[in-house]
Parts: structure tokens; sequence; C-alpha cells
């Protein structure tokens, strides 16, 4: 009897201890959101996308991106997109209203016949204007639609980070699971590992370059490789800006089809 | 003579030359290990090939697969329903997880993108996430379906009773093991629902797979049949087994050189064993001759040296002309053409030098008291064959010019039907009607745009001009040009999406279901696909600076000529609607078409060039230009006659008849030289004293009886590919069954016949 509480004792504090090490495991991964979409009141940053095929060609997308937060890290926020180039697509527009916990509203603006089109909300992980970021990549996916564990700490060229697993709880992503390397200094991811159950490694996300803008930690240069098709992505970040003041009616159909200079030069 | 005294020395040390002979052997049977095989046909041209260089680059630039595979879903009462829709949404599942497969490409109503409108609101996704519960969900997939011209003829047929899952492979995989996999799992369904699965990889991988098997199976086969029929004709064992190792030997020596080289076992070399097995029956010759002599003389190792001294020179001349017209293959262009070449070359060559070693020595062996039992056999006068053959020569003798005049009509008759003769070459008609690959393709064919699959690749002078709406009409305009051919399926470009896409923001107006006025209006719409869409919808269709476009083309038949056809009515096109850009084919079924030209008329090359090397031997030989002439004529006709039948029958001119021509140019001339050589040396032996039309009948019956048990031996062991499930080997069995008899037949009497009717011309200034 004594030996059955022992046995009983351990496995609890065993349990305990692991549904505690997954608690941490999560509160790593919201941290690591919040460092790395939910910066600031506002952001407003100038991307430059270089896709890049297998056999080496190339397609740029240039764009103004504007995102302000309405609620806490994790909740909902607002993306305006002004499109730069290609050259004839420039005046393009792209809003995004995000919530959290159900689908995103849509909205594109085509120039040519001067219509606004919402745009249904479809796959998260569809392919964010052909590169090799789904849209989950760029505004976030929810923290708590996967299981997370920590599953080591090592050092990522110099810095230290928690590596850990996520494994989506539904079973229709692209990926079986996820690996993220995330810095303990200031909770920006530094890789990300995409696992697929036929092929193993197949999609790798890297951070390439930080600076500290206005007091955040902002990754600047970033890569997405498909290793299966061998498409890349390269993204610069270039006059970033945080807390500027973005106003609430520029998200809205009006500003979508005549966007203010201001906002989007 | 050299030679002479090889026999000589072989009949003295019989068991130093056997054991020398097994130890050559077992040097060459080391090399067996390190086998590779190559079963992919494709590989008849180099990877440095135009063809291949410039197809490479388009999937490169177009981010295409070089090999998919076709799977059709056929139900009666109709797809669209939710059990036919629940097995397609669970097939495609289990594909996307087979190794090989690239899953990310796969197109099935799960996964390919639609672009529609609903309720104002933009839709760009995958056609079907979930399966219809209700009757109005099922109704409205099957409207979505059908009012999208990028699916009708693709993925759903337009009765509705066909849909198909298109299963593009990653580079290097086996194409049969993909669809073995995919078999595997279409065997689980139960239900109406019949599967079918076609395209390129299929019957290619399929058919390198079944031909390896074939050659492993029928090679063994026609040697026991060989084997048997010269037990029949000599009841010998011992010798029969002497015969049948003479031409292991051989395919040991040559397939271990070609194996230790390094060259991996063709398509073609594969054939080598039985090319070599039927040559080897040459040695024929030696064994009838032997017999005679053996009658004559009673003395084993005289009559040995005395055989080998007749029949040396046919022997060897007929070995160097099989040898040279192979060896002719050597300079074409196509390496395995080539590779086959050699290696058969090679075998003739170690084959005869067999024929003078191995094969005496062997002789020493026998016990004599046999020899006597079956020389007995052997009589000119009383033996049937020799009667038979006597009478057929007699024929020709007496009757030259009835003999000759049939002889010209038939070459009119034959010539006329090698007018008729069309160049084509199909993969899938490889295989016999009614078998899978055949079936599955038929079936989807039929029902859908087509499993084979070509590519029209236009492309500007600069960027960005495949946005302009001319380049955009122009392509349509020339889709519906190429559609309107019957091989044509069904035809995609960008166009078809930027059309799909500008009526679906007007909120699906018809009107608007045409190309746009201005190129920043077609930039915008393909910016808003892709915003969405997969990576590879556009990249398939389009080059990222805009500059090249590609169309495709999907045939209804693996037909080379269907490319062809499709070529023309591109130039024709651009000769009636001059454009700035340029159009070029490419693809599978380009690819098909080249490499059916390169490798057909290599060896039509081959094979003129093989005629004249020939004829050069055999004037050599006779050292006489006239001799050669008449020697060279049976054969021609025997040739003549044969393709003749082709163009009568309709049966496509394709690789199979093209090989098969140099070894019935290398096989048929050993007959002639074995017939004009015995003759002359006849008449030289009996210097006059006995007439021309009677040594004509001791030659027709005595090495005319050796011509005629090559030439049964030979077709017996064929005669077994008419069995095969592949029909070139049916093709190639038939074709040398035929052509073994006839030009056996073509000089037993043609030869009598014509040397009767110019003997004044022939014999002037000669020994008479």
């Amino acid at each position: 009897m004594k030996t059955l509480m022992t046995v009983a004792a351990a496995l609890g504090v065993m349990l305990m201890a692991s549904t505690s090490f997954a608690a941490s495991a999560e509160e790593v991964m919201k941290k690591s959101q919040a460092a790395f979409l939910y910066q600031g009141k506002d952001f407003k940053v100038r991307v430059t996308m270089r896709l890049v095929s297998k056999s080496g060609q190339e397609r740029i997308r240039e764009m103004t991106m504007l995102r302000k937060n309405f609620g806490e890290p994790g909740g909902e926020q607002k993306y305006f997109i002004y499109f730069h180039k290609p050259a004839d697509v420039k005046d393009m527009t792209f809003m995004v209203y995000k919530y959290p916990g159900r689908d995103a509203d849509r909205w594109l603006f085509v120039p040519a016949i001067n219509m606004v089109k919402r745009i249904a909300a479809q796959d998260k992980h569809s392919s964010f204007v052909g590169s090799d970021f789904s849209y989950e990549d760029v505004s976030g996916r929810k923290v708590e639609d996967d299981t997370h564990t920590l599953t080591k700490e090592e050092k990522l060229g110099n810095r230290d980070c928690y590596v850990i697993k996520s494994v989506p709880r539904a079973g229709d992503m692209d990926y079986a699971y996820k690996l993220s390397w995330i810095a303990k200094d200031d909770m920006l991811p530094l890789k990300e590992e995409y696992y697929d159950k036929r092929s193993g490694l197949y999609k790798v996300f890297t951070a390439d370059e930080t600076k500290v803008v206005k007091g955040f930690p902002t990754v600047t240069k970033r890569t997405m490789k498909n290793l299966q098709s061998g498409h890349g992505t390269y993204v610069t970040y270039t006059d970033a800006d945080y807390d500027a003041g973005i106003p609430d009616s520029l998200f809205s159909e009006r500003y979508l089809r005549q966007p203010p200079r201001k906002w989007v030069e | 003579m050299k030679k002479f005294s090889l026999v000589e020395f072989s009949v003295n040390h019989p068991r130093l030359v056997v054991i020398l002979t097994l130890i050559v052997t077992l040097a060459f049977a080391t090399q067996f290990p390190k086998v590779r095989t190559d079963t992919n046909p494709k590989n008849m041209l180099p990877a440095t090939s135009d063809v291949r260089v410039w197809n490479d680059g388009v999937e490169k630039t177009f981010a295409l697969y070089e090999d998919t595979i076709v799977l059709g879903i056929v139900n009666e009462r109709g797809v669209l329903n939710k059990e036919t829709l629940e097995k397609i949404k669970r097939i495609t599942g289990e594909i996307l997880e087979l190794k090989g497969v690239a899953a990310r490409d796969v197109s099935s109503f799960t996964t390919i993108d639609n672009v529609t409108v609903d309720g104002g609101m933009l839709n760009v996704g995958p056609l079907m996430t979930s399966v219809p519960e209700t009757e109005e969900e099922t109704d409205k997939l099957g409207k979505t379906l059908f009012e999208n011209p990028l699916f009708i003829d693709r993925i759903i047929s337009r009765d509705g009773k066909t849909a198909a899952i298109y299963v593009p492979l990653e580079d290097g995989s086996n194409g049969k093991e993909v669809a073995d996999s995919i078999r595997g799992i279409v065997s689980e369904e139960k239900g109406d629902e019949r599967f079918y699965i076609a395209g390129d990889p299929v019957a290619r991988d399929t058919f390198g797979n079944e031909m390896f098997k074939l050659m492993a199976i029928f090679a063994p086969i026609a040697g026991m049949v060989m084997l048997l029929v010269r037990y029949l004709m000599f009841r010998d064992l011992f010798l029969s087994v002497t015969l049948m190792m003479d031409a292991m030997i051989s395919i040991v020596w040559s397939m271990g050189l070609l194996i230790g080289l390094g060259f991996p076992i063709h398509v073609m070399s594969s054939m080598a064993p039985v090319f070599l097995m039927a040559i080897a029956t040459d040695s024929m010759h030696i064994y009838n001759e032997f017999y005679f002599r053996y009658r004559e003389n009673k003395d084993r190792k005289a009559a040995i040296i005395e055989t080998m001294k007749a029949v040396s020179r046919p022997v060897r001349n007929t070995a160097l002309a099989t040898a040279a017209g192979f060896a002719v293959l050597m300079f074409m262009q196509i390496i395995p053409v080539k590779v086959f070449g050699g290696l058969v070359a090679f075998g003739t060559i170690s084959l005869r030098v067999l024929s003078f070693s191995f094969i005496p020595a062997m002789f020493m062996f026998v016990k004599e008291e046999k020899i006597d039992r079956i020389a007995r056999s052997e009589d000119i006068g009383s033996d049937r064959t020799a009667r038979f053959l006597r009478k057929l020569a007699g024929f020709g003798i007496h009757r030259p010019g009835t003999t000759v005049a049939v002889g010209l009509l038939l070459f009119a008759v034959a010539v006329f039907g090698i007018t008729k003769i069309r160049v084509n070459n199909n993969l899938v008609e490889w295989f016999k009607k009614g078998s899978d690959v055949r079936v599955a393709d038929s079936v989807i064919n039929r029902n859908l745009g087509g499993t084979s699959l070509g590519y029209v690749v236009a492309s500007a002078e600069g960027d960005e001009y495949m946005k302009t709406p001319e380049a955009m009409r122009y392509m349509e305009g020339l889709q519906r040009h190429l559609e309107k051919l019957p091989v044509v399926g069904k035809t995609t470009s960008v166009v078809d999406y930027v059309k799909r896409i500008n009526r679906v923001l007007h909120d699906d107006d018809p009107k608007y279901d045409v190309v746009p006025d201005t190129k920043e209006a077609i930039g915008q719409y393909l910016f808003l696909f892709a915003m969405s869409a997969k990576p590879s919808d556009l990249d398939n269709v389009v080059d990222y600076p805009f500059q090249k476009a590609n169309i495709w083309v999907q045939l209804k038949t693996w037909d080379a000529q269907a490319m062809r056809e499709v070529i023309n009515a591109v130039e024709q096109y651009k000769k009636a609607n001059p454009t700035p850009m340029e159009l070029k084919p490419s693809g599978i079924a380009y690819f098909n078409l080249v490499w059916n030209d390169e490798v057909l008329w290599d060896m039509v090359k081959g094979f003129i060039l093989a005629l004249i090397v020939v004829f050069c031997i055999l004037a050599l030989d006779f050292r006489s230009f006239k001799w050669a002439v008449i020697g060279y004529t049976p054969l021609l006709f025997t040739i003549l006659l044969l393709y003749g039948v082709v163009g009568f029958v309709g049966k496509d001119f394709d690789m199979p008849i093209s090989v098969l021509s140099c070894l019935s140019l290398g096989m048929a001339v050993d007959f002639a030289i074995h017939f004009v050589s015995r003759l002359r040396q006849r008449l030289k032996e009996t210097a006059g004293s006995e007439p021309l039309g009677d040594a004509l009948l001791w030659t027709a019956g005595r090495p005319g009886k050796g011509i005629m048990r090559n030439a049964v031996l030979f077709a017996a062991s064929f005669a077994v590919m008419i069995f095969a499930p592949l029909t070139p080997y049916i093709t190639v069995g038939a074709f040398i069954v035929c052509m073994m008899m006839l030009s056996a037949i073509m000089t037993i009497i043609y030869l009598p016949a014509l040397i009767t009717l110019t003997r004044g011309w022939l014999f002037k200034g000669d020994m008479q």
C-alpha cells in the first residue's frame, strides 16, 4: 500500500512536471509571438521580397506594410499593405483584419478596374503573394492551435535558445511538426524547421539580421527556403518605425482606394 | 594459312583448347556481378542531347515535371456523389504520402486551385476542401466544376462520369513503382468505380521492367528450342550441347566485356544475347559439312581438318559480313545504338574464333561410332531434305525466266508496299490490346483531354511582354487553332487564368470571359491570383519575367506523329498570323517525337551504310563484282519483300522494325556467301567435268541443307517470341521467322535461276 502511494505520488510529480514544462513552452511561444508580431502600438515598414526559383529566376515584391494592434498580444490586429512593385501592380492595396479565434477579413483594391473586392478567408497556409511565406507565417498562428514542448536548450551561433517542438492539434496542417529556436534574450525566433510525415525537413525559416528600432528588437532580414521545390524567399525590412501614430481610419475601404501618401511613401 | 593452323592446333590439343576457352570465359564471367541496368528508353538519347537540354531548361523555367501519372476514376452513374467524392479525397490523401510523388503539385479535386465569386466575395483556393454532405452542396460543386474551363476535360469529363488525379513525379523516381503503389491504394476501394492508371512513366517503366523479364525468360527458352531442334537434326546430345555452348560462351564474352567496360545494359543491348544465339547458328555449316566429309573419309581428325578447309572461307566471310553489318552501327550518333553494334560485332568475331578452335576441339571428344551413325543418314541422294532442296533449285535452273519474272512482279508489288510505310512510334502500343497499360490509356484518352503532354513555348524579345493583351490574344487564337486538330484534346495557358479571373471579378458575367484590354489589368489579375493560389499554378504557364509563356497541349494519342501535327499547325498559324514571339515545341510528346526520329533514322542510316559495306565484303570475298551483284540480289529481294509486307499490313515502321533491318541484312547475306562460295569451290574441284546445272544441284543439296538447317534453327528459336506479351517482341519474332525462311528459299531458288540466266556474263573470262 505504501509503495503504491509512493508510486502514485511520484507519478503525480512527474505529471505536474511535464504539464508545467508544457505550459512554460507555450509561455515561451506566446512571448515570442508578442516580440515578433505585436511589438509597439503600431508598426510601419518597407518590405522587399525577393522570390527566387530553383533555377535562379527572380521576382521582386515591394510593399509598404502598416500594422496596428487592437488589443493584447495575440489579439486583434489590422494590416494595410500598399504594393510598389512589380510596376504593373503599383497602387494595388490589400487590407486584413485579423481576429483571434476566427477567420480574418481581407480586401483587395484592383486599380486597373477601380474595384475593391473582398477576398474569402482560406487556407492559412497558402502562399502569401507567391512567396514561400504563408499568410500564417506573416501574421502569426494562434499559439493554442499547437501543442508545444521544450525539447532542449542550446546555443545557436552565440545566442542561447529554447528549442520548442510544436505539433498541430488539428491534422490538416502542411507540417507534422515544427522546431523553433527562440532566443532567450529578446524572445525572437532565430530559426524554424518544418517537418512533414513523408520526407522530413522541408521548409526552413531563418532570421538573418536583427536591429533595435525605437528600443524594439526587430528582425530586419529573414529567409524562408522550401527544400522540396528549391524555391526561396528573401525578405528585407527597411525604414522600420514603431508607434508612428497610424490612425484607425486608415484601415477602411476609402483609403484602400486612395492610400494617403504620407503613410505609404 | 594462319586460321588453318588454329584448327590443326585445336584438333591436336583438344583438351588444352577447351580448358583455355573455359578459363577465358570464366574471366569474362567475373565481370557479371558489376552489372548495371538502365531500363529507361529515354536514355537512348544522352542527357546532353539538344532535345533533353532544351526540355530540361523548359521544365526548370516553368517548374514542370518530366513525368506525370494520370489516375482516372470512372463511375457510370457519375462521379459527383458522396461516395465517389469521398474516395477521391481519400485516394488523393494517400497518394500525397507516397514516396517519389511531388505532393505539392498533385492535381485532384482536393488540391487544384479554383477561382470563384460568391456573394461578392472572391475565393481562390482548392476546389473541394470537404466532401459535400447534401445534394445542394454536391450540385454546387458540379456547377463550379463545369463552369470552369480549366477543369473540364482535365480533372472532370464533360459527361461527369470520369474524374482524374494528376500525379507528378520527383526527378529520378520510378514510374512503375509509384503506379504499383497507386494500384495498391485503389484496390482497397470497393464500389462501382473503376480505376485506370496511365501516363508515359507508367508505360515506359513498365516496358523497361517487362523487357528485362522477357529477356531473362525468352533468351533461355530460345536457347532450349535451339538445343531441341539441333538434337532432332543430328540426334546427338553432346554435339548439340557443344553448339549451344558456342553461343553461350560468346554471350558471356561479349556481355562480360560490356559490363567490364562500365556500360549499363540498356534496352538495346539486352537484345544482344538472342541475336548472338541466332548468329551462332552459322556454325551449323561446319556440322553439316563434317558429316558429309566423315561419311566419305571415315577419319575423324582428317574430316575435321578437311571440313574446316572447305567451309573456312565462307564461315570466315559470313562472320566478317555480319560483324561489319553491326559494326557500322558504331559510327552512328546514338550511344546505345553504337554500344549495341559494337557488342554484337564483338560477339560475332568471338563466335568465329570459337568455330575454328573450340568446336573442332570438341569434335575430338565425340565417339567415332556415334559420328558414323549420324553420318550414314547424311546422303545427298537419299536424304529427303536434300531432295526437296534440289527440286527447288531445279525449278530455278530449268525455268530461270519464269522465276525471275515472278520475282520482278513481286519486286514491283513490294516497292509499292514500301511507299505505303508509315514512320511512327507509339510507346503505349508496344503493349498488347487488352493490357492494363493500353486499356487505361484508351479509357482516359476517350473521356478526358489526353494523357500525352506536349508544350508550345512562346518567348518574346523582352520581359513583361506576356502580360500584354496582344500576346494574350495571340496565344488564345493559337490555342483555338490547335484544338481543331483531332489529336489535340485540350490546351491550357496563362490566358485561361486571366479570362477566368476577369469573369469572376465581374460577378461571373460571361461577357467578361475575354482577355482584358490593358496590360495593367492583366498584371493585376495575375498578381491577385498569385496572392492566394499555389505558386506552381502560374509558374507552370509563365516564367518569372513574363518573357516566356507555356501552352500545354494534351494529346489523345502517344503517336510520335501527333506532336508533328501540332508543330505543323503552330507553323501554319504563325505564317498566317505573324508575331514577334518565337514558338517552340517541348514536353514529353516532343521528346518522343525527336527520340523516335533520331533513333529510327540512325538505324536507317546504319542500314544503308551496312548495305554498302556488306556489298564490298561480298565483292572482296568473291574477288568478283559480278558474283557480288548476283549474291546480293536474293538478300536485297528478301528485305524489300518484308518491308513491302510491313507497308501493306499497315504496321508502323517503328524502332523495333528499324533495328531488325540490320540483323536481317547481317543474316541473310550468310546464305548467299555459303551458296556462292561452295558452288565456285565445287566448280573448281570438278574443273569443268560437271555441268553447271549439276554443280548447282549439288550446292543446293549439300551446303543448301546447311542453309536450310540454319534457317529452320534460327526461325524456331525466334518463333518463341511470337508468344511474348509485348508487341515489339512479337514483331521481332514474326519478322525474323519470315526473314529466315524467305531468304533461305530465295537463295536456293533465285541464285540458281540468276546464275543460269547470267552464266554467259558471269563466267566470261572466268575459269570456263
